[in-house]
């Protein structure tokens, strides 16, 4: 049917609507409903057609031609009306640190399995350590990761035959990760890590804080006063969050201490099932989010305003 | 989890600042989340007399008071039923804060005022006023015994004390230190001194050595008894037949203890007790006295303990021998617990049953039909460990994050189990003059015990970068009761003490050596590099640099959610099968793990012309994923990197053109030429894109024809649907082709060093002649003649009613060989001429 049979079938319904007041009390339900769920049908139908038909009706271009017939040569906007997202070019600038502390970088992936958010990392299925990440997963059981850990067993998979050249690991991870958190000023579901992985054959705690205090300093470019505190993650023995006592630069006083990270040295199992000799290599990892970094260099109070795609927010940042 | 400081000092000696501590415990247990220190909130509160009580003229529940603090009487109006002339009472005197308000905003100061014009000096507190409970009708008595008129409540009660309330999660792997005693013992390391074990630890070794148990599936099999040490046998009366139990898998229920008790009467205490106080510093509400000792055990020990009707539960069980059986639910099975609900079980549940009939949820919470009343005449108390992991979906599934199950999925080591029920019996039998019905019956099938774990000093100063000497090792230790033994072949052999089920391997060790003596202590040092250097990151470095030159031509980047909803797909023309489906998403906007950026960009442009925006170009860079791009080498999901731009455009111009110079720019600066071809919709991806009406094209790579991705405006009945206006258009582009291209070596023609000649043509064309093929011509004519060339299209026109268009080119050309004289000029520009005829029918004007 076209849409002009359509409208008049449409027409006969609404005349049939009026009979309903000439049938007995007990059949009219019956007989509204049925001629409101036809009428719907129509309606959907009709209403498709019309959308096709505002398809069909646009004038084809040539869209080979670098211009429009009779119009003036387009042109791109200017530089002044551009901008770069700031969780983007605060990644941008913790990957080129890292860089030049002479670790590679490789950006995490958005999909991920059991075996590398959790398996590959000591948290034994069941383990009430994965509570604390509250994971998506999607029907066929794929996981948007929740940290960029995910990237560990993939990390130490490919640097193992440099390791076993007398080399070492240096990598960071860094990407968007995902936790089933509901939406608050301080708390999203899709937020940003990076994460390090070092092996060597005599890494140990001592140079995993050095290389965090170095890390802090050159990102604050500052003296920065430090601290750990014993923390538990499956995937480290022993585990610590990383603390630095908040720079002055960004509004910091004397004893405020700002939590960054959570570390520690990779526990053996996870070596292991890398197929690294745990007795012969040592390693830490740790990982961090983005966003609160970001949040306290422009004082930004809200979260939520990341990925609100608002040009108001947005223009702020060049 | 909330820790008294006082009662921590009961177990171990704390002579350092309380600041210190806090520190200390910060540093090297567990983060402190917060400090209260109740000697403010219960600040100038009196035990006092009272004196005589009458009645409010003109009032059915309000009563004058006198009452005697010590050395002075004073009126308080009273409303409490309870209240009589002797018994001694609260006294919240004027200018002293109630304590149920003291975090509040605006805590309530109590003052003198007139009560039905009677005077009324502050007020006498019940329990709940004092934050101790819920309930609200009576007042607070004390026993006489603890206290006398004048006492400062704060003091008898031992509320002049520090709360630590510490961050659960970071003890996920330490059951021993959800217990009073296992949280002292590890202050006592870290403060470096020797914990000294209670008498509930200490006995353990010779308690743990006992047997009775029985195997699992083994219906008819017994259950020896275990000796009480402090009943004695005269008050074990055995006139009925014993309780056995069954565990029918050892691996849910690895230990189970009960014991049965008489001469149970529940008389609530007509007293505050110091039990109800604790209880209310610990963060627990005091439920009944039976409860409350369950309770309080618990927060000493971490064990939690469980009281049943003893002959509720033979009733139920309805065979004249009771057996106690654990087994898991089976699937849909019904249990109506103590809270009145009735839930259906998973078959990961673990039930315990009486006679196969459900009376618990394993470490959740008991049946209301095993419930204690005031009928109850005999008890059962539980004692048992469960599996973590069973437990932990029990939580999970039903909800239910009572302080026992947040115990009970810490994993509490199995041999606690009887030695804290001894401990209630005694309690019970002591103080409450009930007598054990029978000696305890303990099942307890595997037990095991801690290996060995040797290391060398040397491997734990390599791990931690330290010099620890072997003193300090076994100093360290010791003080937390592990069992250290050096020699000089084997090095160090260490035994974890039974409670600790956390210690499996040396690094366990290496951590509690390095965190009881301080991390901070840890000297940092940077590890040594070699001067190689690192691997490029071309993705990133790719994005980085399509972000600059995107942002630099005036666009916007934007971040967007992974997640979609159907109606998003749905309106992009795309099919919700071939996305991936999250099933536990957060709303049903979020459902949808996205297939292109496109949609998600189409939707923020709404947002931001709604905002009033105009002449914009949003971009994002980031990742995306259909089913129908199949599975990695590793069985997941392939990923696609992507650059998409929506953009706005409120000028004249048709929006095609102006998201195809934007992609063109962006395509030159990456060092890709590229063509724009009509062609057909074929996937998710160009879904949204009107290519087949021809308002949309692909991008094809010039030199190596790949198929970069797909530029233009949208179908007007996405348009539509999304509420946008038709002057949006922009561009989606795999990041992977472009990266695959950056290998392809591309030849530029060398630079000629004649003079370059500049000459406009215009050709007459037909109107439906693709441009591209004119260009195309034109390209040809001068590469045959081996010319350096550009070609700039200038203008494309066409009048009114008229079947053909005029384009115009600017040509510059140069030779390799000579400086072109006029008559090579004409000869190469005839050549175009000729060829654009013959090939198009295109007449130069």
């Amino acid at each position: 049917m076209n849409i002009e049979q359509l409208k008049q079938e449409l027409a006969t319904l609404k005349r049939d609507q009026k009979k309903i007041t000439t049938l007995p009390p007990e059949e009219r339900r019956d007989f509204g409903q049925k001629l409101n769920q036809r009428k719907q049908a129509i309606e959907a139908q009709i209403a498709e057609l019309e959308s096709q038909q505002r398809d069909e009706n646009v004038a084809p271009l040539d869209v080979t031609a670098p211009m429009g017939v009779n119009e003036k040569q387009p042109s791109v906007m200017t530089a002044d009306k551009g901008s770069r997202h700031p969780l983007m070019t605060e990644l941008e600038r913790i990957i080129h640190i890292y860089n030049l502390m002479g670790f590679s970088a490789v950006e995490s992936r958005q999909l991920d399995d059991d075996f590398h958010m959790f398996g590959s990392l000591n948290f034994p299925e069941g383990h009430p350590a994965r509570d604390g990440y509250d994971t998506f997963r999607t029907e066929e059981d794929f996981i948007p990761p929740a940290h960029t850990s995910n990237m560990q067993y993939r990390i130490l998979q490919d640097g193992k035959k440099d390791l076993e050249n007398g080399g070492q690991i240096a990598t960071v991870s860094y990407g968007r990760v995902f936790r089933n958190e509901d939406l608050d000023a301080t708390h999203e579901h899709t937020f940003y890590q990076c994460e390090g992985v070092f092996v060597s054959r005599d890494a140990n705690v001592g140079q995993l804080i050095g290389v965090l205090q170095e890390f802090f300093e050159r990102y604050y470019e500052q003296a920065l006063n430090i601290k750990t505190q014993p923390s538990y993650f499956p995937f480290t023995e022993p585990s610590f969050e990383f603390s630095i006592e908040k720079p002055a630069s960004i509004g910091g006083k004397k004893g405020d201490w700002l939590e960054m990270l959570g570390c520690g040295m990779i526990h053996p199992n996870v070596l292991k099932t890398a197929g690294i000799d745990p007795d012969k290599y040592k390693g830490f990892a740790w990982g961090g989010g983005i966003e609160r970094l970001v949040m306290l260099k422009y004082e930004i109070d809200d979260i939520r305003h990341f990925e609100s795609g608002k040009l108001r927010f947005l223009k702020e940042f060049k | 989890m909330k820790i008294s400081l006082n009662w921590l000092k009961e177990y171990v000696d704390i002579k350092v600042p309380t600041e210190d501590l806090i520190q200390l415990i910060g540093s090297r247990l567990v983060e402190v989340e917060e400090t209260v220190d109740l000697s403010q909130k219960y600040k100038g509160i009196k035990i006092v007399e009272v004196k005589t009580v009458e009645k409010v003229a003109g009032s059915d529940h309000l009563s004058k008071c006198i009452i005697n603090d010590g050395s002075n009487e004073h009126p308080v109006v009273c409303g409490a039923p309870n209240v009589r002339a002797g018994m001694l009472a609260v006294w919240l005197a004027p200018g002293v804060v109630l304590p149920e308000s003291f975090e509040d905003e605006e805590p309530l100061v109590l003052d003198q005022r007139k009560i039905m014009g009677v005077e009324s000096s502050g007020m006498l507190a019940g329990a709940d006023e004092l934050g101790f409970g819920t309930e609200h009708k009576t007042i607070a008595e004390i026993d006489p015994a603890m206290a006398r008129a004048g006492d400062d409540f704060a003091e008898v009660f031992q509320l002049n004390d520090t709360i630590i309330d510490v961050e659960n999660k970071s003890l996920t792997h330490r059951p021993d230190c959800f217990g009073i005693i296992g949280f002292a013992r590890e202050v006592a390391g870290i403060l470096g001194q020797k914990f000294v074990e209670p008498e509930i630890f200490g006995g353990a070794e010779e308690l743990q050595t006992s047997r009775g148990y029985i195997e699992d599936g083994e219906i008819d099999s017994h259950s020896e008894s275990l000796e009480s040490s402090t009943v004695s046998s005269s008050q074990i009366i055995k006139q009925y037949k014993q309780l056995e139990v069954k565990i029918a898998d050892p691996n849910i229920c690895p230990h189970y203890s009960a014991a049965v008790l008489e001469h149970f009467s529940e008389k609530p205490s007509q007293y505050l007790s110091t039990t109800t106080v604790l209880l209310a510093k610990s963060g627990m509400r005091s439920v009944s006295p039976i409860v409350d000792i369950t309770n309080y055990l618990m927060l000493l020990t971490g064990q939690p303990l469980h009281a049943f009707d003893y002959d509720k539960l033979v009733a139920v069980g309805g065979k004249e021998s009771p057996e106690i059986i654990i087994r898991v639910a089976k699937k849909d099975e019904k249990i109506t617990l103590l809270d009145g609900k009735t839930i259906s079980c998973d078959v990961n549940d673990i039930l315990v049953t009486s006679n196969d009939v459900p009376v618990a949820l394993a470490g959740a919470m008991g049946a209301a039909n095993t419930a204690i009343d005031e009928t109850t005449k005999r008890i059962v108390i539980e004692s048992a460990t469960f599996n973590l992991y069973n437990l932990r979906r029990t939580q999970m599934k039903h909800g239910i994050f009572s302080e026992a199950i947040t115990r009970f999925t810490k994993g509490q080591p199995p041999a606690l189990a009887t030695l804290v029920l001894q401990e209630c019996v005694d309690f019970l039998t002591t103080q409450y003059e009930m007598s054990l019905a029978y000696d305890i019956i303990d099942c307890y099938p595997n037990q095991t015990e801690n290996a060995p774990i040797n290391f060398s000093v040397y491997e734990l100063n390599k791990l931690l970068g330290t010099d620890f000497t072997y003193l300090d090792v076994d100093k360290t230790l010791q003080n937390v009761s592990f069992q250290v033994s050096t020699d000089a072949d084997n090095g160090t052999t260490v035994v974890a003490p039974w409670w600790r089920t956390d210690i499996h391997i040396k690094e366990d060790i290496f951590e509690e050596i390095g965190r009881l003596n301080g991390y901070d202590n840890i000297p940092s040092a940077l590890p040594s590099r070699t001067f190689a250097g690192i691997a490029a990151d071309q993705l990133g470095d790719l994005k980085t640099q399509i972000r600059q030159i995107l942002a630099s031509n005036g666009a916007n980047e934007v971040l967007t959610y992974s997640f979609v909803n159907r109606s998003l797909l749905e309106k992009s023309g795309q099919d919700l099968q071939n996305s991936y489906k999250i099933i536990n998403s957060i709303s049903p906007d979020l459902e949808y793990f996205r297939q292109s950026l496109t949609p998600s960009l189409l939707n923020k442009a709404y947002v931001n012309i709604k905002d009033g925006y105009s002449d914009f170009a949003l971009f994002e860079i980031n990742q995306a994923s259909q089913k129908s791009d199949g599975l990695t080498s590793e069985n997941i999901p392939v990923m696609k990197h992507k650059v998409c731009v929506v953009l706005h455009n409120n000028s004249k111009q048709t929006a095609y053109y102006s998201a195809q110079i934007l992609a063109k720019e962006l395509l030159i600066r990456l060092g890709v030429k590229v063509k724009f071809l009509p062609a057909k919709n074929a996937s998710s991806i160009t879904a949204p894109f009107e290519l087949d009406m021809q308002r949309a094209a692909e991008i094809r790579d010039e030199i190596t024809g790949v198929n970069l991705g797909v530029v233009g405006e949208y179908k007007r009945s996405i348009i539509n649907n999304m509420k946008l206006p038709e002057s949006v258009a922009g561009f989606e582009i795999d990041l992977e082709s472009i990266l695959q291209r950056a290998s392809t070596n591309v030849k530029q023609l060398k630079e000629s060093n004649y003079p370059s000649v500049d000459r406009d043509i215009t050709f007459r064309v037909a109107s439906d002649l693709p441009y591209v093929e004119l260009e195309e011509s034109i390209r040809q004519s001068l590469k045959d003649q081996k010319l350096k060339f550009t070609i700039l299209p200038v203008s494309i026109y066409q009048s009114e009613e008229q079947a053909t268009k005029n384009i115009s080119f600017a040509l510059t050309f140069a030779s390799h060989e000579k400086t072109l004289s006029g008559d090579d000029i004409s000869m190469i520009i005839d050549h175009i001429i000729i060829k654009a005829k013959d090939s198009l029918n295109a007449e130069v004007v």
